[in-house]
């Protein structure tokens, strides 16, 4: 059973980019998210960082930071456990 | 791309920044000063502090009507008097933003009197009422080398022989729509640039400008040559990976330079890869050339980068000393970057660079007539 | 006088659709997944820009007063958290870049106007001094909503693409001109697009000083 916040991240993704075509479960936990099969570029990562920060109140200071963060979907839910407070992470 | 535009004399050219007017812009840089500071992206409604730099007696926040119209007014005194608009007489304005500040203000606070100035033709229309210019007034909009644009649409209608003169403006006035949205880009954010330094992530700051150059056949001890463009349409935000944007566009200015000994005015904003590949790619155009660049004082004047740093780059030939390259600490990116300012006696030409999201490219040699 | 001939045409006039008309009438014309940022200006413009085959050594002259109205209203919209996507998205000239970038396309020279009642005047001029062998003006307005309502977007949504030549050829579709003038006038950009839409003759004063005539074969 997929980890719930893995779960979440992956509908994030789907919603927000408005990828039409894909449903979250399609998205690989560890490919890369940016250059990778769902052809998503730097402003997309900007996009989700924005609804990121919004749902788990955490801050990405810069674009690098953002590009690290959301090298993968596994990457990115290791990264918002270490920095978001627990009661904000889906249950 | 083959040179864009025949070469022109500039009969007068002047800018205002928060330092002030070019002759003390260029002082200011000269004694490193930097006109960056902490200011709350979104104005009164708060937010982080980025690296803001705005003209005296200006809030981030827009008013009905707009505060930086006194400065706009202020440039405009300075230009020679002439029947600016009329046949024969063109102005081009460019410029990134207009009054897209006030669409801001509209929005959060749903009062009409900031509608005046939010779109880009009311704007100019205002704008050329308040000025007194007749009808003859394009407008040309493409981010941050609209003012490169300007220049040489202006050229070739000079040119052509449509006009003897004419008349070139350029502004750009920060707001909380356009501190904003660079915010969001994250390149906007708490830490000062560094424009070609080395560090592990990059940041810009904005800054308030606006210029004119008045462009003329046979007046003016100045010339622009070798105007040149391009668009890499590789990605909005970032170039390729090989530099081959920034060779394209510097080419045929190299072509024009053969033979002179010239210095670079480059558009570094304070991005690491696209200061990286700007500064490889003047080194391979201009081999010895030193590379300055002022937005690290200034900040980034947007749609009037061009012209703002065209009057500086002019005074630094007339006063004989190039500011260096001022922000951040850490090694420069390229030997070739001047980190201090210099004598430019010596020189005989100034290549001047700006770039664009979408991987846009313009760059002009300003020599003596 | 200065002159180009039309090589060719490319007109949208979309009438009372609906964005999501126009989206699901253009999407397909783009490749799969093409679409998913595009604005329905950029849609309309880079569905006409894409019929003439753009190229590297063309010059591109684009020319919308409103332009990205939508992408606009949204960023504003979207504050305090505001969106990269539709900062982006909202700068001049995003229309022809989302098909540019799309295609991976470059281009020498991209000259976008905006305009008011001499807008025809001004982008035509800006075409005819072209160096470029092949001046491909380009341009249109799509719709806003509560911009339109303050007055700062247009209530019309229409887009063209013509490609302009030096040289004449057999399949040449007319020619433009400005000629010297000693009246005054003004066209407007949505003029100046129902001329082309609806392949009308004209000859008139665009601008004080300046004459247009458009001739069709």
């Amino acid at each position: 059973m997929a980890d719930p916040l893995t779960a979440r991240l992956k509908l994030l993704i789907v919603e927000t980019l408005r990828l039409e075509d894909v449903a979250p479960a399609d998205i690989p936990d560890s490919e890369p998210l940016i250059g990778g099969g769902l052809s998503l570029d730097s402003i997309d990562a900007l996009e989700l960082v924005v609804r990121l920060e919004k749902e788990f109140g955490i801050k990405i200071a810069s674009s690098e930071e953002a590009r690290s963060a959301l090298a993968s979907v596994a990457g990115l839910a290791a990264y918002i456990r270490e920095r978001a407070d627990p009661t904000r992470l889906p249950s | 791309m083959a040179e864009s535009a025949a070469s022109v004399r500039v009969a007068a050219c002047g800018c205002i920044t928060p330092f002030g007017d070019a002759p003390a812009s260029h002082a200011a840089l000269l004694r490193g000063e930097c006109a960056l500071r902490p200011v709350g992206v979104l104005g009164r409604d708060g937010g982080d502090a980025v690296p803001l730099a705005l003209v005296p007696g200006r809030s981030l926040d827009e008013t009905a009507p707009p505060d930086w119209l006194a400065a706009l007014r202020r440039l405009h005194g300075s230009i020679p008097e002439g029947r600016w608009g009329s046949p024969g007489s063109p102005v081009f304005v460019t410029g990134s933003n207009f009054g897209v500040g006030g669409l801001y203000a509209l929005r959060r606070t749903g009062d009409g009197a900031f509608a005046a100035w939010g779109a880009l033709p009311t704007c100019t229309e205002r704008l050329r009422l308040d000025l007194g210019w007749g009808p003859d007034v394009s407008i040309v909009s493409h981010a941050c080398v609209s003012a490169h644009l300007g220049l040489i649409l202006a050229s070739r209608v000079i040119g052509a022989g449509l006009a003897d003169e004419a008349l070139v403006l350029s502004f750009d006035f920060l707001s909380p729509f356009v501190a904003g949205g660079f915010h969001a880009l994250k390149i906007l954010n708490s830490d000062f640039p560094a424009p070609y330094r080395e560090r592990d992530s990059g940041a810009i700051g904005l800054g308030d400008g606006a210029g004119f150059a008045v462009l003329s056949r046979e007046r003016g001890d100045w010339t622009l040559s070798g105007q040149s463009l391009y668009n890499e349409m590789h990605h909005f935000t970032s170039n390729r990976a090989d530099g081959s944007g920034f060779a394209r566009c510097l080419d045929p200015v190299a072509g024009v330079a053969r033979g002179r000994k010239v210095w670079f005015k480059g558009h570094g904003t304070g991005t690491l890869e696209a200061g990286r590949l700007e500064v490889g790619a003047a080194r391979r155009a201009f081999p010895g050339a030193p590379v300055v660049g002022w937005k690290g004082s200034l900040g980034h004047t947007l749609g009037s980068c061009g012209l703002v740093e065209l009057a500086i780059a002019i005074e630094s030939v007339r006063t004989g000393r190039t500011p260096g390259t001022i922000g951040g600490a850490g090694s420069a990116m390229s030997d070739s970057v001047a980190l201090e300012s210099f004598g430019n006696r010596e020189f005989d030409g100034v290549v001047c660079a700006s770039n664009a999201f979408g991987g846009a490219h313009a760059a002009f040699l300003l020599g003596h007539a | 006088m200065l002159e180009r001939n039309i090589q060719a045409l490319v007109t949208d006039d979309p009438g009372e659709e609906t964005p999501a008309e126009v989206r699901n009438r253009l999407k397909g014309r783009f490749p799969p997944g093409a679409t998913r940022r595009m604005t329905i200006l950029g849609l309309m413009v880079g569905r006409a820009l894409s019929e003439l085959d753009p190229r590297e050594d063309d010059s591109i002259i684009y020319a919308s007063g409103y332009a990205e109205s939508g992408a606009l209203e949204g960023f504003l919209d979207s504050f305090p958290a505001p969106s990269p996507t539709l900062f982006q998205t909202s700068i001049h000239p995003s229309a022809v870049q989302q098909l540019m970038i799309g295609r991976q396309a470059p281009v020498g020279e991209l000259l976008p106007h905006s305009g008011g009642p001499l807008f025809a005047f001004h982008a035509l001029r800006a075409a005819l001094l072209s160096p470029a062998a092949r001046a491909l003006v380009c341009g249109g307005e799509e719709r806003g909503t509560w911009l339109l309502e303050h007055g700062l977007a247009s209530g019309r949504a229409f887009a063209f693409a013509a490609s302009l030549s030096r040289e004449r050829g057999p399949r040449d579709l007319g020619r433009m001109r400005l000629i010297r003038d000693d009246g005054d006038g003004q066209l407007g950009l949505a003029a100046w697009f129902d001329l082309l839409h609806g392949r009308t003759p004209f000859s008139g004063v665009i601008a004080p000083g300046w004459r247009m005539e458009i001739e069709w074969h």
